[in-house]
Order: structure tokens, then C-alpha cells, then sequence
């Protein structure tokens, strides 16, 4: 067995292993019964996304993926969750609505059923050959064409973060009386 | 690239779907934001994976797709910190986070 049949095969078996872990761990997300628990199995998933941009080569998305969305989002979350206080953020697994509603393995079903139709979808728009890239996205290509040609919305941005961190505060704060 | 094209792309697509189911059923305000989390990942995962295999042609070509993915990433953080901002202050007012029982507007 040559060495790139085994390269080829360890991807494969990688990029199987990432995706099961972030289907199982979103499908998990859905039916387990603590909020908590929800939140860390979203990190879970979103760990495992970043493994797959990895195999994707796409080494600075992997980062800020890690960084933005298993750091900042679900830290948020959970704190949210935590320190609000309030039984009823934490309660959950609504005993109202219909079955089909709460059924578990139906998540899993629609889901499916939602990826057949966008993989038939790609299979009819008869995707060409991958190209073999001539050169991949270096943070330093990422780096200047951020600060050069997208100057602008970075800036954008920047200000929309600045925005909603302002925003958040004033809605959370409490009135002085 | 070894992996076929439709493994990642179906990926991306499963956690769409799933996504997209829990933020329709669950009622827990926080929960659905979770879900639109999963769903916008999921699109940066197709994004990331259109590139790679057909657009990595020049150096800034191929660094497309992390710049736009940077700014999905940025507004998702924006908007899950004004959310959960919104989300506190309404179940400090009506005691709630149920989206079910948010019936103030009701006519």
C-alpha cells in the first residue's frame, strides 16, 4: 500500500470520525434534558467542526472557530445561563405541544431528509473535478487582503461589535432608580 | 483532495437541517438561539468547503472564504450577545423564557 492510498484513506477515516462526533454530539444537544448540557455539547460540536475545517485546510477558520464560537459564544451562553438567576432558564423539555414535536428520533429524520435533498441537489448540478489548489490561505494572504481590500467592512465590523456590546449592556443593565 | 466533495457539503447540510428543526420545536428562548448558532455554522462549513475545492486558485482567492467567514463569525457573536441580552431582560419582566407565552402583542 502506497503512501498516499494511506493518506488518503486516514482522511477519510478522519473526516468520518469529525462528523460523527458533531452529529452525535448536536443530535445530543436536541434531546438532553439540561440547558447546560445543551450548551456543552454545542461546544463539543463546534470543536468538532473546527477538526473539519482543519481537514479542510483552512487553518485560520479553524482558529477563530475554537476561539469565537467554542470561547466566547458557549462561555456566553452558560453564563447566561448560570448567573441569571431565574429556575425557569434552566427548566426545560416543554411537556406541552404535540408528540411529534418532542419525538427524538425525528430530529434526526428531518435532518437527514433535509441533507438527501441538498446532496440531490448538488448531484444534479453536476459538480466539476476539484482543482488541486496552487496555493492555500495563509494567515499573512488573510492578514493584508483584510487591511487592504476589505479595510472597509472590517471596519463595519468592528463597529457592529462595538454596537451590540452597548446594546447588550443597556438592555441588561439594571435602571437606576 | 481525496474526500469527495459531497461528504463535507452533506455535513453542513445535516447540521442545517437539524438546526433548523430545533429552533422550529423547542421553545426555550435560549435553546433556539443555540440552534441558529448550529445553523450558521453549518453554512460556514459549505462556504469553507466551495472554496477549498474550486476557488483556491491565487493566495487571495483562497483566503476568501476565511475573510466572509470571518464576518459570519462576527455577526453571530454580535447577534447571540444582543439576543441573550434581549432574552434576559424579557424573562426578568414576564418571569419566562418561553417564546410560547411572549403574547404581549397579541390583538
Amino acid at each position: 500500500m502506497s503512501a498516499l492510498t494511506l493518506l488518503t484513506r486516514g482522511e477519510s477515516i478522519a473526516f468520518l470520525i469529525l462528523a460523527l462526533v458533531a452529529l452525535g454530539s448536536t443530535y445530543k444537544m436536541v434531546t438532553s434534558r439540561l440547558i447546560t448540557h445543551a450548551a456543552l455539547f454545542m461546544a463539543l460540536s463546534f470543536t468538532a467542526v473546527a477538526g473539519v475545517f482543519l481537514l479542510l485546510e483552512a487553518e485560520f477558520v479553524a482558529a477563530i472557530q475554537i476561539l469565537i464560537y467554542t470561547g466566547a459564544i458557549t462561555t456566553m451562553i452558560l453564563f447566561a445561563i448560570m448567573l441569571s438567576g431565574l429556575a425557569e432558564i434552566r427548566k426545560d423539555r416543554e411537556t406541552r405541544g404535540p408528540l411529534w414535536m418532542k419525538s427524538d428520533p425525528l430530529v434526526l429524520v428531518v435532518g437527514g431528509i433535509f441533507a438527501a435533498f441538498m446532496c440531490y441537489i448538488y448531484a444534479a448540478a453536476n459538480l466539476p473535478e476539484a482543482i488541486t489548489p496552487e496555493s492555500l490561505p495563509t494567515v499573512k494572504a488573510i492578514g493584508s487582503a483584510l487591511f487592504t481590500k476589505y479595510v472597509i467592512p472590517f471596519e463595519v465590523a468592528s463597529i457592529l461589535l462595538l454596537i451590540a456590546m452597548v446594546g447588550a449592556i443597556i438592555l441588561t443593565a439594571k435602571e437606576a432608580e | 483532495m481525496s474526500l469527495p466533495i459531497y461528504f463535507p457539503l452533506g455535513l453542513g447540510a445535516l447540521l442545517f437541517g437539524i438546526g433548523l428543526w430545533g429552533a422550529l420545536t423547542r421553545t426555550n428562548a435560549v435553546r433556539i438561539l443555540m440552534f441558529i448558532e448550529i445553523m450558521l455554522n453549518g453554512v460556514n462549513l459549505n462556504l469553507v468547503t466551495f472554496n477549498r475545492y474550486y476557488w483556491a486558485q491565487t493566495p487571495e482567492s483562497a483566503s476568501l472564504a476565511s475573510i466572509f467567514t470571518l464576518f459570519v463569525m462576527t455577526v453571530a457573536a454580535a447577534e447571540a450577545a444582543v439576543g441573550l441580552a434581549i432574552i434576559l431582560s424579557i424573562s426578568r419582566t414576564r418571569g419566562t423564557v418561553e417564546v410560547d407565552k411572549f403574547t404581549m402583542l397579541k390583538g
